[in-house]
């Protein structure tokens, strides 16, 4: 068994607003192991950012179990240098690439995160040259960060916080103002940071494409969990997921959709790949029960 | 009902400093009166220069916008007359909320055109209709509505003027596929009941196939592919190549072409995949 990263139980938070509580998480346990590459699904309103910003202490817990990278965040005393050590641990990136660079120049907007940690010049110099590399901007490092693409800026941000060398990286519906391009960057980026530097990654987003990527999928309604899985068999059952609001990726929904019309075809296809697989598999199959008819 | 097209229209930022760009390279289009136009782009195509030049928001540098075959700049002290007729909805419009009331904040147009009071009643709960908001939502304050919420009421801020030409960057951005098919439905319906053209800016190849009659592909400030969704998605290899991809269910349907199934070509939503699966397992 893995070592356990983020560890929730019966996790509830409520926004204040005019003296009423609105409750928007409702009771959420689970356990996130490190190393892991989890998708997060949800409507607009389910709960899903609330949780995100619960794990990297800017919200704090109402009540219920929330223990992250073995800071206890539930505590009732919470000193700064948790929060601190926290941070250094999670690192999240947000939706506007706009909002979250802060310097004139790309290298110094990566370099302002190991600073604030205090880590030596010399080495910052080296994990801004090795952050940039890791997300391809090295030739960038000198430019100015408005003249570059969403895309670019987001692989900026992600850079800012590999110079911290964080065990999780959070993921807050970052591809969503990007155009096609910019979002395979993004996502191929943080792909290879999970695979080749073990870094746990919490993706929240409403492409179901990008959700069937991932090695599990988490489905937030109405403040609970309400599936958990692998993609294949989150995307299973279209039916739960339209009723939360969601979807399933184009292929799934084919593939239902022959069943209705009465075509026996076994298993859930995510991909196109499989999709494809999973068709030519079964006509060849027809083909071979007409010949022996 | 309006026609809109571009004459050899350029747009340059910056002209005659160092910082000279050309987001626009004489660019000639025109869009089909009534019909729903996709205009697709990678970031910094100059999709969103285009839409800014529609309503008159900016000039172009050279070449003309014409609405039903007037240039709209030939008499530039009018131009605020064109955006009623050619309404703009900008990205991310919720921010763009600033009266007390939903209701008071989709009337801020059509009293701005000078209509009765009835009219403007109306209007308001024909556009509210249009996407779908709750007609209890009207007396509250946007503060208490969410941020799906706030987009429809912003989007039908503009649909009260009734414009004759509806023109959305990226209307669907950031929300959830329910709120995205709402808010795509409703200004299909907008489009279809008063017979305006609407254009709709888009990142999401999916949407376009599902929502769009006609798509405009931009790349690099020129029109790059542009024709009936059919004719467009036919070149599945030069959307790749730009970078834009196809819709997921067209990448199933060249995976199996390529493995030997016969295919009618065409296929980028889900019911025309089933359609055409169907037969061969009959």
């Amino acid at each position: 068994m893995e070592e356990i990263l983020i560890h929730t139980k019966d996790l509830c938070y409520s926004y204040e607003e005019n003296d009423h509580k609105s409750p928007v998480l409702r009771g959420v346990s689970l356990d996130i192991r490190k190393g892991e590459y989890v998708a997060i699904l949800g409507h607009n309103g389910s709960g899903k950012s609330t949780f995100a910003k619960l794990l990297n202490g800017i919200l704090e817990p109402a009540s219920g179990e929330l223990t992250v990278a073995g800071i206890d965040l539930a505590a009732p005393e919470l000193s700064d240098e948790d929060i601190f050590q926290l941070r250094r641990q999670v690192g999240m990136v947000f939706q506007n690439p706009d909002n979250q660079l802060v310097a004139t120049i790309v290298e110094d907007d990566v370099a302002f995160g190991p600073e604030n940690l205090g880590v030596p010049p010399a080495e910052i110099r080296s994990r801004v040259d090795e952050a940039l590399a890791t997300v391809g901007m090295s030739e960038y490092a000198r430019h100015e960060p408005h003249r570059l693409s969403g895309g670019q800026k987001q692989r900026v941000a992600i850079a800012g916080l590999i110079a911290m060398r964080p065990s999780c990286m959070i993921f807050d519906e970052s591809t969503a103002m990007l155009d096609p391009s910019g979002r395979r960057e993004v996502i191929e980026t943080f792909e290879k940071l999970n695979r080749e530097q073990g870094i746990t990654v919490l993706t929240i987003t409403h492409y179901m494409n990008e959700a069937a990527r991932a090695d599990r999928v988490i489905v937030i309604d109405d403040g609970r969990v309400l599936a958990d899985g692998t993609p294949h068999e989150i995307f299973a059952d279209p039916g739960r997921l339209i009723v939360a609001g969601l979807d399933v990726p184009q292929c799934t929904s084919l593939i239902h959709a022959l069943r209705g019309e009465g075509i026996a075809l076994a298993g859930e296809p995510i991909s196109p790949e499989e999709c494809a697989d999973l068709i030519c598999r079964a006509l060849e199959e027809k083909k071979n029960g007409n010949a022996l008819a | 009902m309006a026609t809109l097209s571009l004459e050899n229209v350029s747009y340059v930022y910056g002209q005659r400093t160092p910082f000279e760009i050309k987001a626009l390279d004489n660019v000639s289009l025109s869009v089909r009166e009534g019909t729903v136009t996709g205009i697709i782009g990678h970031t910094g195509s100059g999709k969103s220069t285009l839409v800014q030049l529609l309503n008159g928001l900016e000039k172009p540098t050279s070449g003309k916008v014409m609405l039903d075959g007037v240039d709209i700049w030939e008499k530039p002290r009018e131009i605020g007359k064109i955006r009623f007729r050619v309404g703009l909805v900008m990205q991310y419009p919720e921010y763009q909320l600033f009266e007390e009331t939903i209701r008071a904040d989709i009337a801020f147009g059509p009293r701005n055109m000078g209509l009765s009071k009835e009219e403007i009643d109306h209007r308001v709960s024909e556009a509210a209709g249009f996407v779908g908001l709750d007609p209890l939502l009207l007396d509250k304050s946007p503060f208490d509505l969410s941020g799906g919420q706030k987009r429809r009421a912003a989007i039908a801020g503009v649909m009260a003027m009734r414009p004759e030409v509806l023109v959305l960057d990226e209307p669907a951005a950031g929300l959830d596929p329910r709120g995205r098919d709402t808010i795509l439905k409703g200004v299909r319906t907008y489009g279809r009941e008063t017979g305006s053209t609407v254009i709709i800016v888009s990142h999401s190849m999916e949407d376009m196939a599902t929502y769009c009659d006609d798509i405009i592909v931009m790349a690099k400030g020129r029109v790059c592919l542009s024709g009936t969704r059919d004719e467009v998605f036919a070149n599945a290899k030069t959307l790749t190549e730009v970078g834009l991809g196809v819709p997921q269910i067209t990448q199933l349907a060249l995976l199996l072409e390529e493995r030997g199934v016969a295919l009618p070509g065409g296929i980028y939503t889900v019911e025309a995949a089933v359609a055409a699966l169907k037969p061969l397992f009959q």
